[in-house]
């Protein structure tokens, strides 16, 4: 009886979806259909609303965000809530692909995720004349590395950064390289990052492979290698930001992360180290979607963070990279020591091996596979 | 005799009428989110060009592909997790509901439930506290010889079916309590005078007699562990991951999304196999309730 039951509820549900067979061409996921738009600009008021990852200015009473709110009127809510590129795409997909934000004004995203959500239709493209405080101050190193976006039509640098490891100096003050990540002494200990572009690139440099000029057969070779150091337990785990939390609590006592991420950690006896074969340089860069509710405030926002004093504070809280021009004269003014630190302001002697994100060459297939297969080893 | 027509009417319709708020709450929640689920598993495409629908019956064998291995660890977690909770569970309920006092059963099930005034997610961090490799629990484990003086607790099995029988244990806690609430201890008393030892009444009298509330507690444990994906993730490593976290990835990381739909499907279907196997297995009056037997 049941089971008749049982029969019949599947047949009404395979018919069902016959009929949504014949009737509909919708397509899930391709983009937006929506024409892109042009960010608005015009009287900066009501409420603003930031997507941005963890540690990327200072929220607090006397931070950045409280003085652009004493300054224009509009109140800001500021979400911490990007943790990784791909999970935030994943989650926020579905509502762009409606032509919506959830409430969003800006997000910052790396440039590579923000070039595919341009591709998309997600974006709204930046007019010059609104954007002028950025123009006028965008470091030179920032206009010309900006591969993705090189004119800057729908993103602006939020901050630049490295990809390199972070060790704890009293547990493993000899890791130097990408390479000694995978010595069995530090079995279980080490962490790596659940974003493809950075972890996969760093392993293959180690290993010789200028990741430029690598292949779609380099970039499985590395994740194979990957695979077994998971295999092993010598890979403890793939995370997103919380990398840091790992290596506060003195569980891992190497992970590859983020240059700018000391605040986080907070811990004086684990520092940043470029990998002796070299780094990754990125840039996180911050975008209008489509959808978003007040593109006036948003632009003015960047604006604001443009301005060579506020991204002093910015830079002085934050530690990566300033993408604005006129930062360090401030700061050497007011904190010598914070204008001697490479990891703010690198110069071309330490960031000479460092190269920025590749994607995996090929077609959107290939880009997939390779895709697939890292997952493959982050999530079992 | 029509004169009874319209009130036997009503009386047909009042049962349709007590069904219908739950009826429509499961069509909005259950229905129609499995037939989008369904219709998102049966399309082909690739996420920059779109996925359209074209009846894709392959998807279904592709997500399971090489899964193999993380299927049969879910099934394991998710067991495990379940008979520690139901050990842990049973003998607690029993002294709250039978040997403590009135007053005190009240404290003690507050004692229970109180851990859910906190989320999920925070408790399930805690854990990741209170296990971490340079942890006091983790150094008495390793005095005591339980974890090997190299060896770590977070991001192990142990760690992962910790955290689910933890979490779910509330779950099988409180139908049990129901279960043995409800018990006539004059039934047992009854045993005794019949010669019955304490274990032979309480195998013969008590157990089958909360049966219904094992049987709801097992369901109610085993099928939340099964899907959850969150323990993994914060208490394991990647050699720890459940179908969960697969499915988490297809759908957020490869956006490969009928794979993720053809895989929440199957998934889903086993689970209702294994409950309708276990229904079978521990008969339904066990799950129902012996009421039936009462009418007779």
């Amino acid at each position: 009886m049941v089971l008749r039951k049982i029969v019949i509820a599947l047949g009404l549900l395979l018919a069902t979806l016959g009929l949504a067979a014949c009737g509909g061409d919708d397509t899930v996921g391709g983009g937006s259909d929506e024409e892109v738009k042009t960010a608005e600009s015009g009287p900066v008021e009501g409420k603003l609303t930031i997507s941005n990852w963890p540690g990327y200015i200072d929220p607090g009473k006397n931070g950045s965000v409280t003085e652009f709110e004493d300054e224009t009127g509009v109140t800001v809510k500021y979400i911490e809530d990007v943790n990784s590129n791909t999970t935030f795409f994943g989650k926020m997909q579905p509502l762009l692909d409606q032509g919506e934000s959830g409430g969003r004004d800006i997000f910052v995203v790396t440039d590579w995720m923000a070039a595919q959500m341009y591709n998309l239709g997600y974006l709204q493209e930046l007019n010059p004349d609104d954007i002028g405080t950025v123009l006028e101050n965008l470091a030179p190193q920032f206009e010309s590395e900006g591969q993705y976006d090189p004119e800057h039509k729908f993103s602006i640098p939020w901050q630049g950064g490295m990809t390199g490891i972070w060790v704890n100096t009293s547990e493993a003050d000899e890791i130097t390289s990408i390479n000694d990540l995978f010595d069995p002494k530090y079995k279980g200990q080490v962490t790596m990052l659940d974003e493809m572009r950075d972890t996969v690139p760093l392993v293959m440099r180690a290993d010789g492979i200028a990741t430029e000029d690598a292949t779609k057969e380099d970039w499985l070779a590395a994740i194979d290698k990957l695979e077994k150091a998971v295999d092993s337990g010598q890979i403890r785990r793939f995370t997103g930001n919380e990398y840091t939390e790992d290596l506060t609590s003195g569980n891992a006592v190497a992970s590859i992360g983020w240059s700018g991420d000391a605040y986080l950690i907070g811990r004086d006896d684990v520092e940043w180290r470029r990998p002796e074969e070299g780094c990754n340089l990125w840039f996180d860069m911050a975008v209008i979607p489509a959808g978003a509710p007040n593109p006036p405030a948003a632009l003015e926002f960047l604006n604001f963070a443009y301005r060579p004093e506020v991204q002093a504070d910015i830079a002085a809280f934050v530690n990566y990279v300033t993408p604005v021009a006129g930062v360090k004269e401030i700061l050497a003014k007011r904190d010598p020591k914070l204008a001697e630190n490479p990891l703010i302001f690198p110069d071309e002697e330490f960031t000479a091996d460092c190269a920025p994100f590749t994607e995996p060459p090929g077609e959107d297939a290939d880009v997939q596979e390779v895709t697939e297969a890292f997952q493959e080893i982050v999530s079992g | 005799m029509r004169s009874g027509s319209p009130r036997s009417l009503r009386r047909r319709l009042v049962p349709y009428g007590l069904l219908g708020p739950g009826a429509i709450w499961l069509v909005l929640f259950f229905v129609v989110p499995m037939y989008f689920l369904g219709e998102l598993a049966l399309r082909s495409g690739s996420f920059t060009e779109g996925f359209t629908f074209t009846w894709e019956w392959a998807n279904f064998p592709d997500a399971l592909d090489g899964r193999g291995g993380q299927i049969f660890r879910t099934f394991t977690y998710a067991g495990i997790a379940t008979v520690l909770a139901l050990l842990i569970a049973y003998p607690l309920a029993y002294a709250i509901a039978i040997r403590a006092s009135r007053r005190w059963r009240m404290v003690l099930l507050f004692a229970v439930i109180a851990p859910f005034f906190t989320t999920y997610l925070i408790r399930t961090i805690a854990w990741k506290t209170i296990l971490s490799d340079s942890s006091p629990i983790v150094d008495v484990l390793q005095t005591l010889t339980l974890v090997p003086d190299d060896g770590r607790v977070l991001a192990t099995s142990g760690a992962v079916i910790a955290g689910l029988t933890y979490n779910f244990l509330p779950f099988m806690i409180l139908p049990i309590y129901a279960s043995l609430e409800r018990l006539d201890l004059r039934l047992i008393e009854a045993a005794k005078d019949l010669y019955a030892s304490t274990r032979q009444a309480f195998v013969r009298v008590t157990l089958p007699l909360t049966a219904p509330g094992i049987v709801a507690g097992v369901l109610l444990t085993f099928i939340p562990a099964f899907g959850d994906y969150v323990n993994a993730y914060l208490l394991g490593s990647p050699n720890q991951a459940m179908i969960g976290n697969k499915i988490q990835s297809l759908y957020l990381n490869e956006r490969n999304y009928p794979d993720a739909a053809a895989l929440s499907f199957l998934m889903m279907a086993a689970i209702l196999i294994v409950v309708f196997i276990y229904i079978r297995a521990a008969g339904t009056e066990a799950f129902m309730g012996d009421d039936e037997e009462a009418k007779t």
